[in-house]
């Protein structure tokens, strides 16, 4: 069974859909072995019209649980960065672009259902795919079936495993907590002076685009309509350099492991640092996105 | 893996047992009717009230006690009855324990075998209708047993009927052409055709004291050409010329060739449709002239099915209703003198008076029949039983009675005076539905005369009940009825005034209409369910031309149909998308109506220069246009837009009249 390869989004064909009957569907055939031998017997025109009837509902199911998953379109959504051995999750957005209403939905990876949703007509649902993520670095999302058993669960309609080009970014697993270690270059010092972030109000300016929505004076906003910016400053930061060198004597994954810690445990305290690694130098900063960037060099560190 | 069955799938699977059981609740014994609702209240009590439930001792005590019980009920575990009987009880006590997927299914499924056994107690048209209903409310229990969340009731509802709908015209072409096959795999219980009772074989006048009543149509006929008149409708079944003085029956030879006689006038050509009778006699015209295909000549232009009649039979003929007969050979002509050994003097003394009177048979037929009327006799359909010599003791003693005691004594006294006379069983009349133009004729309809032979005439028709009771014959036997219910004598009254008392009310003219209906809805029923086997089969692809139908031929052809019906659906559903979207097919509708008035969208125009290009022509319909491109714009690419617009364009387009 070859699968269907897309780089980000696919629409299940005709020609990616396979059916065949459930347990729940042979048990009804027997029923309807028995029923026809039973009106043939005793030549009971009802029971003709009741065993068809019932058998043509079966055949028009099939077109059913069919539509159910014809034409879904299929695309990878975000994925957030995760740890080495968390839980990577992959959004898959299924939409709908018919009138139709999907209902049960199954989302299966390695033959085991795992997620069901129903994905209203004209309209779409994302469902999130659990990956584990063993080693860090680029996770690519595994290819995964859609299945479905709608509307009478006499048969089951699935499709061939689906490729989309997606990957969740692993970081390293961080190390257990271990006390900074300076750099022999530049040892531990606090530095002094102003820095935008510190912890003191020190004034407003107007709003500019690309400023952080957090800072924003809402309660003037309310007041005069306009927006401002709430400036903070005057504190002092410590600065501190992670660097690959310090660890000397471990080997490369648990190197990384500590420097992940590092970072995480920089952040926490809000300190500025930077991150150094035999191919690549981040400058200190700090902030979420500073964090985001330290982070993935280090899962991305030769790989 | 599956779904648990939830309380709502349980519900509706308390639903359709509910549904299943309905139609046989009144044959099956009380008891376990009891035994059934208890378990399905036990079951949704503790579902719902927290009850405890059997635990398995339990019930495997309550599956013995069933089983016995259904033993002691029917003698048997294994007959049909008591099968279905079992089947009813262990579903019940199933229902009890159940709770997986698996065993959900099942106990639904066997529902459909209940089904069934209401099927073999009756086929009516009622179950044909109820089956839907259970059908439907089946599916919506297999929908929330697979999909127990994300639709409403009335979407449930709406999907299966969808299902069902659409599975009717895939159902039909597998009905129709599905192989039957004649007669059975395995042979039929005994009592399976017990109900069935055509005419007697036997006539034994004064052996009942009341006609049946029963107006279960025996046959049905559609004329080619105009009606006959009532009093030409006589239908011989069989001609009775043996008697013992009690009881009359037929001759016990068979002709190799069916008799032939001089028509005088025209034919007329119709089609019976026989109800099954569980007897042989097909009913015909007087006189049939032509031997129905695969019927069996029997003496007095009579004939039979070579099998009692147990599925509808159809078959066409031609009669003559003037005609004159050959003369009879000696043997036939010595049948139809016969008479029983001890033969009352009275009744000689009565037939030898006539004889020397007027020795000519019309003359004798004349007197007996004046004598019916001038004597007291009396028309009833509730006579007083008759004794040992029953033909003597209805003439001198109680003088009440119907066709059978008339044509009874008629054809005695005739004997007795020396004319060749045979009695003749079969049915007079018949009630014409002009809703469906064809005649009915019910069991109710049965009638006896009498024939007697006239030289160069042969046999002639003699009715001797019509001399005492006209109405029987002029107005069928449903007026006598009314007549009598309104404690009128028959025969008492001038032909007006019967009209006038038998005149149906407002009420009951408007029943008797809608009777017809029923009865053309019957007969349709009986027709394409409960009478479509082999033969019905081959006259139904006889309409298409298709003939010497095998099995495979028919499967082929089945395959086939159901195959054209499943394209057809299939093309439905993969239609282009464009199709698909609504708010472009109600664009399209737009531009549809532009076309008309000869602004067609270029292939390559986009909405906008399309409204832009057509409002340089026609300025007047500025608003509408802009509008509504405005509207489908919005809607098809503002993701902002809601139901309201949605509303609000359609009505547009709708109203859109260039």
């Amino acid at each position: 069974m070859s699968a269907v390869t897309a780089p980000v989004d696919t629409v299940l064909g005709r020609r990616q859909l396979y059916m065949l009957p459930t347990r729940h569907g042979l048990l009804f055939a027997l029923v309807l072995a028995v029923l026809l031998l039973a009106a043939i017997n005793y030549g009971n025109g009802l029971a003709y019209a009741l065993t068809f009837l019932l058998a043509s509902v079966a055949v028009v199911s099939m077109l059913h649980t069919h539509r159910n998953l014809h034409r879904l379109r299929i695309a990878a959504g975000a994925c957030a960065p995760v740890f080495a051995g968390q839980i990577a999750q992959f959004e898959i957005v299924l939409t709908n672009n018919t009138p139709a209403s999907r209902f049960g939905i199954l989302l299966s990876q390695n033959n085991e259902e795992q997620v069901r949703v129903d994905v209203p007509a004209l309209n779409s649902a994302s469902v999130a795919l659990g990956v584990t993520a063993r080693r860090r670095g680029r996770l690519p999302l595994p290819p995964f079936k859609l299945a479905t058993r709608f509307p009478l669960g006499l048969l089951y309609s699935w499709s061939r495993p689906i490729h989309l080009q997606q990957f969740c970014l692993v970081y390293p697993a961080p190390s257990t907590p271990m006390p900074f270690r300076a750099s022999p270059a530049e040892a531990l010092r606090p530095e002094q002076g102003l820095r935008p972030d510190g912890d003191d109000f020190i004034g407003v300016r107007e709003f500019l685009p690309g400023d952080s929505s957090r800072h924003v004076d809402w309660k003037a906003f309310a007041r005069t309509g306009i927006l401002a910016i709430k400036q903070f400053g005057g504190g002092y930061q410590t600065l501190v350099w992670l660097d690959w060198d310090v660890l000397e004597g471990l080997d490369t994954e648990a190197r990384l492991s500590v420097l992940c810690r590092w970072v995480l445990d920089a952040d926490a305290a809000g300190m500025h640092y930077g991150l150094r690694l035999p191919d690549t130098t981040i400058t200190p900063d700090h902030g979420e996105a500073h964090q985001h960037r330290c982070l993935k060099a280090l899962a991305l560190f030769q790989v | 893996m599956y779904t648990m069955p939830d309380r709502q799938a349980m519900v509706w699977l308390y639903l359709t047992a509910a549904c299943a059981v309905t139609p046989i609740v009144l044959n099956l014994p009380w008891w376990l009717n009891l035994v059934f609702t208890l378990c399905i209240g036990w079951r949704y009590a503790s579902d719902h009230r927290g009850w405890i439930r059997p635990g398995r001792l339990l019930r495997l005590l309550l599956l013995v006690v069933v089983v016995v019980a259904v033993y002691r009920q029917y003698g048997t575990i294994l007959g049909r009855n008591a099968g279905i009987a079992l089947l009813v009880g262990l579903l019940g006590l199933k229902l009890l324990e159940l709770r997986n997927a698996r065993d959900y299914l099942l106990s639904l499924f066997l529902f459909y075998l209940v089904l069934l056994g209401a099927y073999l107690q009756e086929q009516a048209p009622w179950l044909g209708v109820w089956t839907l209903v259970t059908i439907t409310v089946s599916l919506v229990a297999m929908l929330q047993l697979n999909q127990p969340q994300g639709l409403a009731l009335r979407e449930r509802l709406r999907l299966a009927g969808t299902l069902l709908a659409k599975a009717l015209p895939l159902m039909l072409v597998v009905y129709l052409l599905f192989p039957r096959i004649q007669g059975t795999l395995w042979g039929l219980p005994v009592d399976a055709h017990g109900a069935l009772t055509g005419l007697s074989e036997i006539m034994r006048p004064g052996s009942i004291n009341s006609l049946g009543e029963s107006t279960t149509p025996a046959f049905r006929v559609t004329f080619e050409g105009a009606m006959p008149s009532p009093r030409e409708l006589y239908w011989r079944g069989l001609v009775l010329t043996d008697t013992d003085g009690q009881s009359w029956s037929r001759r016990r030879t068979s002709p190799a060739e069916p008799e032939s006689f001089h028509a005088l006038g025209e034919p007329v050509r119709y089609t019976v449709t026989l109800e099954p009778s569980n007897k042989p006699w097909m009913p015909a015209l007087d006189l049939p002239a032509e031997l129905p295909m695969g019927a069996r000549a029997q003496p007095g232009y009579t004939f039979e099915h070579p099998t009692p009649v147990r599925e509808r039979l159809t078959y066409t003929l031609s009669s003559h209703t003037r005609y004159r007969t050959p003369p009879i050979e000696i043997e036939e002509r010595a049948s139809a003198l016969q008479l029983p050994d001890e033969l009352s003097p009275r009744v000689q003394a009565l037939a030898a008076g006539w004889q020397r009177e007027h020795p000519e048979p019309r003359a004798i037929a004349q007197q007996a029949l004046a004598h019916f009327r001038n004597e007291n006799f009396v028309y009833t359909l509730k006579p007083p039983l008759l004794g040992q010599d029953p033909v003597d003791e209805f003439l001198f003693i109680t003088r009440r009675g119907f066709c059978e005691h008339y044509a009874a004594a008629f054809v005695t006294l005739m004997r007795a005076a020396g004319v060749p006379t045979r009695v003749i069983n079969g049915y007079q009349g018949g009630e014409v539905n002009s809703a469906g133009n064809y005649l009915v004729v019910r069991n109710s309809d049965a009638h006896a005369w009498a024939e007697i032979w006239v030289p160069n005439d042969g046999w002639v028709r003699v009715d001797p009940t019509s001399a005492i009771a006209p109405e029987r014959v002029e107005l069928g036997i449903d007026a006598l009825r009314r007549l009598e219910a309104r404690g009128v004598a028959p025969g008492s009254l001038p032909a007006a005034a019967v009209l006038r008392a038998i005149e149906l009310g407002w009420f009951e003219g408007a029943w008797r209409h809608a009777g017809w209906y029923w009865d053309i809805a019957n007969f349709n029923w009986h027709r394409w369910v409960v009478g479509y086997g082999k033969v019905r089969q081959e006259r139904f692809l006889k309409n298409f031309g298709i003939q010497n139908v095998s099995w495979e031929k028919l499967l082929a052809l089945l395959v086939g149909g159901a195959a054209l019906v499943l394209l057809a659906y299939v093309a439905w559903q993969w239609r282009r998308p464009w199709m698909r979207d609504p708010v472009q097919r109600q664009y399209l509708r737009f531009c549809r109506k532009l076309a008309r008035i000869g602004l067609v969208r270029a292939p390559h125009e986009g909405a906008l220069d399309f409204a832009r290009r057509c409002l340089t022509k026609r300025v007047d319909l500025q608003p509408a246009i802009e509008d509504i491109t405005a509207k489908y714009l919005r809607l098809r690419y503002d993701r902002a837009a809601n139901e309201e617009e949605w509303r609000a364009f359609k009505r547009e387009v709708a109203a859109f009249h260039p």
